[in-house]
C-alpha cells in the first residue's frame, strides 16, 4: 500500500470511529494539543489511558466480587474512569460509566455487574480501535510519510 | 530566571502565568498539563493534594494559580481549596467530572474562584487568569483604611470585608504610618476601610459583648474606639457580617471556619466582592474621544475595587486609590497619599526588587503630573517616582488600574488626565511600554507612582494619546481578554514614538522606556502597564488602537495578573484603579479642555497614546 494510500486510510478509519460514536471531540482536542514539541502526546496520554483504566476495571470487578459489594470504593473508581475516559473522548466508555454510577447509586449490585461488563466491552472496543490507529500511524511514519490531520466535518 | 526574563515573563501576563494543576488521576493530569502549556502558560503539576500544599507553602509567591481536581484519595479537593485560600489567598479553580450542582455549591461555598467539569476544554482555559486578576483586585481594594470620609455603605461593601492577608495587614500598617505623614487632605475625601484581620477582630468582639442579636453600630464603634471608623463603616460591616453568618451557617465546614472566621469572613467577602464587582461592573468605557467632556468614564464603583490590591505591590497600589475616586485626582494630597503608597511598598517588597517593577504607571505618573520637578527629567529613576510625592497623576494611572475591569482601560486614562492636569508634564515617557507587564508591575507602579517622571530607563516612550479610560475602551472585557492586546508595540508601530526613553520633555510624546530590565525600575513597569492600558483605552485615539490591540494576544493582559517575583502582585485592582480613573475623569472634566497635545488629544495636552 503506498503512502497516499495508507493514509487515506488512516483518515477513513479515524473518521469512521468518530461517526461510531466511539471517540469524540475531545479526542480530537487531545491531537491538536500535539505538536513538533511534543510529537507523541495522543500515544502517551492514550497509554495512560489504558493503563490507568485497566487497574480500575481490575479493581471494579474485585470490588463487585465481594460477598457485600462496598459502593463507596466502587464509586470513586466509576467516577475516575469516567473522568478520564471523558478527558480522551471515550465516548462510549463515559456514557457506559455514566449508566453504571445511576446503579451504584441505587446500590443494585446485580445492575453494576452488568454495567461493569458494559463498561469493559466498551473499553476493550476502544482500546482495540485506538491501538490499529497507531498501527496505522506508524506505518505512515515509517514510510516517510507524514500522519494527516485530521479532517472531520463536524 | 534573571530579573530581566523575570520581567518579561511578567509583562507578558497571562503567558507565562503559573499553575500548578492538581490530580490524582495521570491522564487528565497528563491532559491538563498539555492544555495549559497550549495556553502558555507556566505549569507544574502533581498528582498529590499533600505534595501540592508543600508546594505552596514553601512558596508562596511561586504560583498564581491552582487548579485541582475534586476527588482525591489522599485529600479531598475541598479541604485542599480551603486551605490554600486561607494560608496562600490564591485563586483555586476546582476541577470535576462531576456535574452536580451541588458540587459545584461546595466549591463555590468553600471559597472556589471557579468550578470547571471534565472533560476540560482548552477555551475554558484560556480565560481562568481571569481569576488572578480579579483575586488581586479584590484583596487590594480592602486594604485601604483611611481616616473620616470613609465612603459609607455602598462604598464600603467593595472594600471591607476584603481577605485580608497577613501581607495585607502589614502593608496596611505600613500604609497608615505612611499616610500619616502625608497631607491632610483625605480629611476630605471618602476614604476606604481596610478591613484587616485586626480590625475585624475587633468587630466581633464588640458584637459578641453586645449580644450579636443587640450589636448596633453605634454601639459597636464605641467599642472598638478605632480612630477614624465611622458608624457607616460599622454598620456596613455589620450587614456583610451577618451575610456571612447567615450564609454559613448552612456550610459543613463550619469548624474551619469558626476557626478562621475572621479569615473566613474576610475572605469569603472579598471574594463575593470581587466577583460581585467582577460581574457587575461593565466598563462603560466607550469609544468615546475624551474631549474634556463626559467622560464615559462611569463611577465605578471602584473603591472597593481599589483598594483591592493584594500584594506588596499591590498595596502600593491600593494606598493609590484609597482616596475616594473622583475626588482623588483633584486632590493634590493625593498625590502624597501615591507617594505615601508607593514608598510603603518597597517595605513591603520582599524581593528587594523595586516594587515597581513592571509598573508602567508611575512613569505614567510622573509625566503626568504636573506637580513633578522632574517633569523634564525623562531619566527619572522609577525610584524617584516613588518619591516624588506628586502622585497627583498616579493617582490618575491609579483609577486605571483600579478597576478590574474597567480599570486597566481606564488606567491609561488617568494617565491621561493626569497630563491634563499638569501639562507641563512632558510625558517623559510612559511607564511601562511594555503593558504586558504584569498586574504586579502596574501595581508597584502605581503605587510608586508619584508620577516621577518615568524616565526610568525601563521604561518604554510611548507616545500615547492620553485618552480617557472610559473613552478608550468601554469594554473592561478587553482587559480581560487575553487576546487583547495592551501591548505597547502596537503603540510603537502606530505611535511615532521612539522607543528610548525621552531626555527632553515632550509633551507632545510620551516615551517609555522600553528598557525593562532593571528592577531599580519598578515604576518603568507599572508605567508599562499603564501604558498599555492605556493603549488600550486611546483605542479611540489612534487609528489603529484597535487593531493593534487586537493583533497581539500575547501582549495582552499586563494588568497585574501576575505576581511580581518581589512577590508583590498587583493585579489591576478594578476598584482601585477604577477610583483613580474616575478620578481621573472628574479632574480631566473639571479642567475643561484638553490641551491640545502633540498627539491632539482634546484634554490630555501631552499624554496621547500612539495607538
Amino acid at each position: 500500500m503506498d503512502l497516499v494510500q495508507m493514509q487515506k486510510s488512516l483518515q477513513d478509519y479515524t473518521k469512521s470511529l468518530f461517526l461510531e460514536g466511539i471517540l469524540d471531540s475531545q479526542f480530537l482536542q487531545l491531537q491538536q494539543l500535539q505538536d513538533e514539541s511534543n510529537p507523541d502526546f495522543v500515544s502517551q496520554v492514550v497509554t495512560l489511558f489504558f493503563q490507568d483504566s485497566d487497574r480500575i476495571l481490575n479493581d471494579l470487578s474485585l470490588s463487585l466480587d465481594q460477598q457485600v459489594v462496598d459502593f463507596k470504593k466502587v464509586d470513586p473508581h466509576v467516577h475516575q474512569l469516567k473522568g478520564s475516559s471523558s478527558s480522551i473522548g471515550a465516548q462510549r466508555v463515559k456514557n457506559a460509566c455514566v449508566v453504571f454510577r445511576n446503579f451504584c447509586e441505587q446500590q443494585n449490585v446485580e445492575a453494576c455487574h452488568r454495567c461493569l461488563q458494559q463498561v469493559k466491552q466498551e473499553y476493550y472496543l476502544v482500546k482495540n480501535r485506538l491501538e490499529t490507529l497507531f498501527k496505522l500511524e506508524q506505518q505512515i511514519v515509517a514510510s516517510g510519510g507524514m500522519v494527516p490531520a485530521v479532517e472531520l466535518g463536524f | 530566571m534573571t530579573v530581566e526574563q523575570n520581567f518579561e515573563a511578567l509583562d507578558q501576563f497571562p503567558i507565562g502565568m503559573r499553575v500548578l494543576a492538581v490530580d490524582d488521576d495521570q491522564t487528565c493530569l497528563r491532559i491538563l498539563e498539555s492544555l495549559l502549556r497550549h495556553c502558555q502558560y507556566n505549569v507544574t503539576t502533581t498528582n498529590q493534594a499533600q505534595k501540592a500544599l508543600e508546594l505552596l507553602r514553601e512558596n508562596k509567591n511561586k504560583f498564581d494559580l491552582v487548579i485541582s481536581d475534586v476527588d482525591m484519595p489522599d485529600m479531598d479537593g475541598f479541604k485542599l481549596l480551603e486551605l490554600v485560600g486561607l494560608e496562600m489567598d490564591l485563586p483555586v479553580i476546582m476541577l470535576s467530572a462531576h456535574s452536580d450542582p451541588k458540587y459545584v455549591m461546595k466549591g463555590v461555598t468553600h471559597g472556589a474562584c471557579d468550578y470547571l467539569l471534565k472533560p476540560v476544554r482548552i477555551e475554558e482555559l484560556k480565560n481562568i487568569w481571569q481569576h488572578v486578576v480579579r483575586k488581586n483586585r479584590g484583596s487590594n481594594n480592602g486594604e485601604k483604611r483611611d481616616g473620616s470620609g470613609n465612603e459609607g455603605v455602598g462604598n464600603s461593601d467593595q472594600n471591607s470585608g476584603r481577605a485580608n492577608r497577613k501581607r495585607k495587614d502589614q502593608y496596611n500598617e505600613d500604609e497608615d504610618e505612611e499616610r500619616d505623614d502625608n497631607d491632610d487632605s483625605s480629611a476630605a475625601k471618602k476614604q476606604r476601610v481596610v478591613w484587616t484581620v485586626e480590625l475585624h477582630k475587633k468587630f466581633v468582639a464588640a458584637v459578641n459583648q453586645l449580644g450579636y442579636e443587640k450589636a448596633m453600630p453605634k454601639k459597636i464603634l464605641d467599642l472598638m474606639n478605632v480612630e477614624k471608623l465611622t458608624r457607616e463603616n460599622v454598620a456596613s460591616h455589620l450587614q456583610k457580617f451577618r451575610l456571612y453568618l447567615k450564609r454559613i451557617s448552612g456550610v459543613t465546614n463550619q469548624q474551619a471556619i469558626m476557626a478562621n472566621s475572621d479569615l473566613h469572613f474576610l475572605q469569603m467577602s472579598s471574594s463575593l466582592n470581587g466577583l460581585d464587582s467582577f460581574h457587575h461592573r461593565p466598563i462603560p468605557v466607550g469609544p468615546g474621544q475624551f474631549h474634556g467632556g463626559a467622560p464615559p468614564m462611569r463611577p465605578f464603583p471602584s473603591n472597593g475595587i481599589l483598594g483591592r490590591l493584594n500584594t506588596p505591590s499591590g498595596i502600593g497600589v491600593r494606598n493609590l486609590s484609597s482616596p475616594p475616586a473622583g475626588m482623588f485626582l483633584q486632590n493634590q494630597t493625593d498625590l502624597g497619599k501615591f507617594h505615601h503608597v508607593s514608598s510603603s511598598l518597597p517595605l513591603n517588597h520582599s524581593d528587594g526588587g523595586n516594587i515597581l517593577q513592571g509598573l508602567p504607571m508611575p512613569l505614567e505618573f510622573d509625566q503626568l503630573q504636573a506637580n513633578n520637578n522632574n517633569n523634564n527629567n525623562n531619566n527619572n529613576n522609577i525610584r524617584n517616582m516613588n518619591n516624588n510625592k506628586s502622585i497627583a497623576g498616579s493617582s490618575m494611572a491609579f483609577p486605571s488600574f483600579s478597576t478590574h475591569q474597567n480599570s486597566l482601560i481606564r488606567a491609561p486614562n488617568n494617565n491621561l488626565v493626569v497630563l491634563d492636569g499638569h501639562p507641563q508634564a512632558s510625558p517623559p515617557g510612559f511607564p511601562g511600554h511594555q503593558n504586558n507587564k504584569r498586574l504586579e508591575h502596574w501595581s508597584n507602579a502605581v503605587s510608586s507612582s508619584t508620577l516621577p517622571p518615568p524616565q526610568t530607563s525601563n521604561s518604554i516612550h510611548h507616545q500615547f494619546d492620553v485618552s480617557p479610560l472610559p473613552h478608550s475602551r468601554p469594554d473592561p472585557l478587553e482587559w480581560n481578554n487575553v487576546s487583547s492586546s495592551y501591548s505597547i508595540p502596537f503603540c510603537d508601530s502606530a505611535s511615532t514614538m521612539s522607543p528610548q526613553a525621552l531626555d527632553t520633555p515632550n509633551p507632545g510624546a510620551f516615551s517609555r522606556n522600553t528598557d525593562f530590565n532593571s528592577n531599580a525600575n519598578a515604576n518603568a513597569q507599572p508605567g508599562g502597564f499603564y501604558d498599555s492600558l492605556q493603549m488600550r483605552q486611546s483605542g479611540n485615539y489612534g487609528p489603529t488602537t484597535d487593531a493593534m490591540l487586537s493583533t497581539n494576544p500575547k501582549e495582552g493582559f499586563v494588568v497585574g495578573q501576575q505576581k511580581l517575583q518581589s512577590g508583590g502582585f498587583m493585579s489591576a485592582d478594578a476598584g482601585s484603579l477604577d477610583d483613580i480613573v474616575n478620578s481621573t475623569m472628574k479632574q480631566e472634566q473639571s479642567q475643561g479642555e484638553l490641551s491640545g497635545g502633540d498627539l491632539g488629544y482634546g484634554g490630555f495636552s501631552s499624554l496621547r497614546t500612539c495607538i
